[in-house]
């Protein structure tokens, strides 16, 4: 296991705050979706509440030319790519399967089958590679994803075509309600070396930790020197979604350890011993934490229905054969209004 | 400030219901948007629910332990501005489950009767059935008119062009030219459906027919009686009476031939279809159970039928069933008999002359009796001659016997 | 004009779109250095470096995940899955992903997977299965099975240069069958079935390796004066709807072969079509002929399974008798 990396890492005051900002706001956004969908708004819900170091942290280490692929979980990195909240819900909304333009934001839209993305991500950063590009990709995936054998042949297939990509391991230590130690009985980041290239395990809730390991990995990827992995550690506080029940097959006390280190207090506690977070700032941050969430709720309430002939078959072929089309007119006949 | 009623939302997937365990808030309190209202239980786990606008509440519904129904209302509030209010127009929570299309979206048309499908097919419009149907009865589907939608040759298109098979049938002409004084007379409906039934009875069954004549006396010697007591009856009840005891003595008169099987079926119930000639055409309205009635109950209940047909009054159930047909064969004027057609899908129709007086022989001298003639009409591949000259013997045996 | 294979016209179809398109990639099992398991991707790597043309790791479901990321950066992907009963393991990233990324993002997915098909070639286990139905069933997916060199070519041109993902099923037993052309012909757009022979009297439709047999049944069927029409679909979806009842209309009956089993085959939407679209012109039945529902046999027994000519007009036969 490599060495913690050094923290700060040249980052500006600004810079160090805007980490923590960038926090809080994705919690304040986890928790309303959490409430949105307990008022019925959202059809589901998957809290990412306790991963926000993770998801911060490896963001916005990545250049903004380079890209992310993400499993189900980083909503939290679509909005640190600027990626609206409001929009985004429409995925949990039963309104869309894909509500942001991938290419605008350089971030694929979210993949349920797990590790199914993986491959994807190999195969565009060995097109990145082909083009000549400095562009690497940051590929996201949990504990359970590296039991799949697409993440193996993915993997594989990196380390054979030095592909340019991060993988990033958010290991939660669940994977619904399969612990980690049931999951595998080896190492997630030593499994990289099986594959050729350099694993890390660090620590997933120190922001600053992750920051430094996603910049270098994604360094050593833009110099043409190959994948990494790095398994972050964390820990998943929350449900595996608002449909899950975490009090079956765990202990309120399992989660006390990892309170006491809470990605955000803990950093909030750093800053203000290096005097580079005030009070002031604080409540500010968190007043526009308030008010991003009610923007939110408010965007996602008036998200309109789109027509059911373009929502089913529009995005279906790029090039609809004409049969397929008469199919949509003959569809479109079917509907009429609801008094 | 408007007053809302926030209703349970299905809050795992399919859930239908929740337990209320406590009110965090009571009437009358403020809260806040996301505010606690209360814990619920569902299958799956307990949950506090946040709520959904700022204002006041007015009412908590249900009891702590009481199941509340996904959809069903849970806290109605009085919203404390718009902006915490429902959109317009925003339909019902998504978090309901599947949900079906409200107001001011769209859903699939609900059925309808169906506007026949127009087809773009050239040439001759028939289905398969059809198609084979034209070939056994010899129909030349080009020279069809169809009365489906969009001109499609039907079944009954077919039936009604049929010519039978053992007539050979005049080769299809040109339709001739009008004559000065020719007088047409339009063909439809009741007239129509005869014309069907008797070009399916003609052209399907092989029948012949065997004719007798019957003392009428004991019969008439029984209807005098009767119109003493003060029942007048009309013979009809006496031929339907006698019909059906021949057929309990030969039941296989009263079946029917399964072209599809290669079976005669042999009904059970005697149903008498008795022929009446309406000012509409010739109708058939069907005596049911006959077999299970007195001769009053058939007096009363063909005699309802006759004037029910007349008038055009009987319903589809009393047209139809019938599995043995009886018809008058010249009621009147000089006609003595007739041949019968059999009324598809039976077997015999058993046709009653005119009750007259005509010379007969008994015990060796002539004498002027009341007298009819009976002929009866059979489908020759269920009944050869013989079963037949025993069914009309034991018809007029049956006849000649009535006591009054 | 000169005789070309069916496999040489899918090379050279490979050739040309590598040639006209800088972002056509070629991948898969032994593509590269060996030139393919049939040598239809040979001297391909030699000419457009290893780069464009390159050998993948054993990992069929990885070949179609890499193929779907290569083709959102923007390349065009033709990978190859080795034989048909290798498909399955990329069943997942075909359907869920291939099928349905267009829907998701709204991108195009340019990527056609070759996949050579069929039996009659005595292999063993997994080397002759027909599963264009998964694919043809699958909503997002444009599926094709040529039956004839020029058609290969023609098919492989517009497949690639589409920006939809297409299914290019290779009759394997056919890639040696030879047309005489000049290459290249024109490219052919998906969704249009052809007549591949005249005919007055029954309707057979196929599509890939059955073509061949059905126009063998057909030559059979016209010595003892049946005509037969033989439709070559050469596209599964979209489906050639209109040629296929143009046909109908004419003959009144139809056949529809192929190797796959019979129960739940690509025949039963040709047949259902049939019945629907051109149901007053039938005089008979649709008759549906295929392998038997049970797994692909040991070689020596496929004979037993597969539709051959004999059947075909067995088939022909009896839908003439029916009246």
């Amino acid at each position: 296991m490599a060495e913690k990396p050094l923290a700060a890492d040249g980052l500006s005051p600004q810079q160090l705050l805007d980490l923590y900002r960038k926090m809080v706001i994705i919690r304040r956004a986890d928790q309303e979706a959490l409430n949105l969908q307990r008022q019925g708004e959202l059809g589901l819900w998957g809290q990412f509440l306790g991963q926000e170091a993770t998801q911060v942290g490896a963001t916005v280490a990545m250049e903004s030319t380079d890209w992310i692929v993400p499993s189900y979980r980083e909503f939290g990195m679509a909005m640190c790519r600027g990626i609206d909240p409001g929009e985004m819900l429409g995925y949990f909304r039963g309104l869309t399967h894909g509500p942001w333009d991938p290419r605008r934001y350089r971030f694929l839209p979210f993949t349920i089958s797990v590790a199914t993305q993986v491959p994807h991500a190999v195969g565009f950063a060995m097109g990145c590679r082909l083009d000549g590009s400095r562009e690497v990709v940051l590929c996201v995936f949990g504990d359970g994803a590296t039991s799949e054998g697409d993440w193996h042949e993915a993997m594989n297939f990196a380390g054979v075509f030095q592909a340019p990509v991060v993988f990033l391991c958010q290991n939660n230590q669940w994977a619904i309600s399969v612990p980690l130690r049931r999951q595998t009985a080896g190492s997630i980041a030593e499994r990289a070396q099986g594959y050729g290239f350099a694993g890390v395990r660090i620590d997933g809730n120190d922001v600053l930790a992750v920051f430094s390991a996603v910049r270098s990995a994604a360094d050593r990827a833009r110099r043409g020197e190959g994948p990494s992995l790095i398994e972050a550690v964390t820990y998943r506080m929350g449900a595996h979604t608002s449909a899950d029940d975490p009090t079956r097959y765990r202990l309120d006390s399992d989660l006390a350890p990892w309170s006491s280190r809470d990605p955000i207090e803990t950093y909030a506690a750093w800053l203000r011993s290096q005097a580079l977070l005030d009070e002031g700032q604080a409540d500010s941050i968190d007043a526009e934490a308030e008010g991003m969430a009610e923007a939110m709720r408010g965007k996602l309430r008036r998200l309109p229905l789109p027509s059911p002939a373009a929502s089913l078959f529009d995005r279906v072929y790029h090039d609809p054969p004409a049969s397929f089309l008469k199919e949509r007119e003959e569809f479109e006949a079917t509907l009429e209004p609801v008094e | 400030m408007a007053e809302r009623t926030f209703v349970l939302p299905d809050l795992g997937e399919g859930l239908t219901e929740a337990q209320l365990v406590r009110w965090r808030v009571e009437p009358g309190a403020r809260v806040e948007v996301n505010a606690p209202l209360c814990e619920v239980e569902t299958a799956k786990a307990v949950v506090v629910i946040p709520s959904p606008w700022a204002g006041t509440v007015r009412t908590v519904h249900g009891r702590p332990g009481e199941s509340i129904p996904v959809g069903a209302a849970l806290v109605t509030i009085a919203a404390a501005d718009e902006a915490g209010a429902q959109p317009e127009g925003e339909a019902v929570l998504v978090g309901y489950g599947s949900r079906t299309p409200g107001p001011g979206e769209v859903r699939r048309r609900p059925r309808s009767s169906a506007s026949p499908s127009a087809s773009t097919e050239e040439g001759v419009r028939a289905a398969p059935f059809v198609r084979q149907l034209a070939r056994e009865l010899g129909v030349d589907l080009t020279a069809v008119a169809g009365s489906g939608p969009g001109g499609r040759i039907t079944r009954a298109d077919v039936e009604a062009a049929a010519r039978p098979d053992d007539r050979p049938g005049p080769p299809p002409q040109a339709p001739e030219a009008d004559h000065d004084g020719d007088q047409r007379i339009s063909v439809v409906g009741i007239r129509k459906a005869i014309a069907r039934q008797m070009m399916r009875s003609v052209s399907t069954i092989p029948q012949f027919t065997e004719f007798a004549v019957f003392d009428a006396t004991a019969l008439m010697a029984a209807r005098d009686a009767a119109r003493h007591k003060g029942r007048p009856i009309t013979p009809l009840p006496y031929f339907i009476l006698a019909a059906v005891e021949a057929v309990r003595r030969h039941p296989l008169l009263n079946s029917s031939w399964d072209e599809s099987r290669d079976e005669i079926v042999v009904k059970k119930s005697v149903h008498v279809g008795i022929a009446v000639n309406t000012p509409n055409g010739l109708l058939v309205p069907v005596l049911r159970d006959a077999d299970q009635l007195s001769l009053e109950a058939i007096a009363e209940r063909s005699s309802r039928l006759i004037e029910g047909a007349r008038g055009g009054s009987l319903s589809p159930r009393d047209m139809s069933g019938s599995t043995i047909t009886v018809t008058n064969v010249g009621a009147s004027g000089p006609i003595e008999t007739g041949t019968p057609i059999v009324n598809p899908p039976e077997c015999c129709v058993i046709g009653f002359g005119a009750i007259r007086l005509r010379p007969m022989v008994v015990d060796s001298q002539v004498m002027a009796r009341q007298s009819a003639w009976i002929s009866i009409s059979v489908d020759h591949r269920i009944v050869d001659g013989g079963l037949a000259t025993e069914f009309l013997t034991a018809l007029v045996g049956e006849l000649e016997a009535i006591r009054a | 004009m000169s005789a070309v294979t069916l496999g040489k016209a899918i090379t050279q179809g490979l050739r040309d779109a590598l040639a006209a398109d800088a972002k056509v990639l070629v991948f898969g099992e032994d593509v590269g250095r060996l030139g393919g398991v049939f040598r239809i991707t040979d001297g391909l790597q030699r000419d457009f470096g290893e780069d464009r043309v390159f050998d993948t790791p054993l990992a069929e479901s990885a070949i179609i995940g890499i193929a779907v990321g290569l083709a959102l950066r923007g390349f065009r992907a033709v990978p190859e899955i080795q034989f048909d009963g290798f498909i399955y393991p990329a069943f997942e990233q075909i359907v869920s992903h291939v099928a349905k990324y267009e829907n998701r993002s709204g991108l195009p997915l340019p990527i056609t997977i070759r996949v050579p098909f069929g039996g009659n070639i005595g292999a063993i286990e997994h080397h002759s299965e027909s599963p264009e139905a998964y694919f043809a069933h699958t909503a997002g997916l444009k599926v094709v099975a040529p039956a004839r060199p020029s058609d290969a070519y023609g098919l492989l041109r517009t497949a690639i240069a589409g920006d939809d993902p297409v299914i290019f099923f290779e009759p394997k037993a056919r890639y040696y069958l030879k047309e005489e052309m000049d290459l290249p012909v024109p490219p052919l757009p998906l969704g249009r079935a052809r007549v591949a022979r005249e005919g007055t009297a029954v309707t057979v439709v196929a599509y890939g390796p059955m073509v061949e047999t059905a126009l063998r049944a057909a030559e059979a069927a016209a010595e003892e004066g049946t005509s037969v029409e033989v439709i070559d679909l050469r596209s599964l979806a979209p489906l050639d709807v209109e040629t296929l009842v143009t046909s109908v209309r004419k003959t009144h009956r139809a056949v529809v072969v192929h190797e796959a089993p019979v129960f739940c085959g690509f025949g039963a939407e040709v047949a259902a079509r049939l019945s629907h679209d051109a149901f007053d012109s039938l005089e008979a039945p649709v008759i549906r002929l295929g392998g038997l529902n049970v797994p692909y046999p040991p070689s020596r027994f496929e004979k037993l399974y597969l539709p051959d000519a004999d059947r075909i007009l067995q088939a022909v036969d009896e839908s003439v008798a029916y009246g």
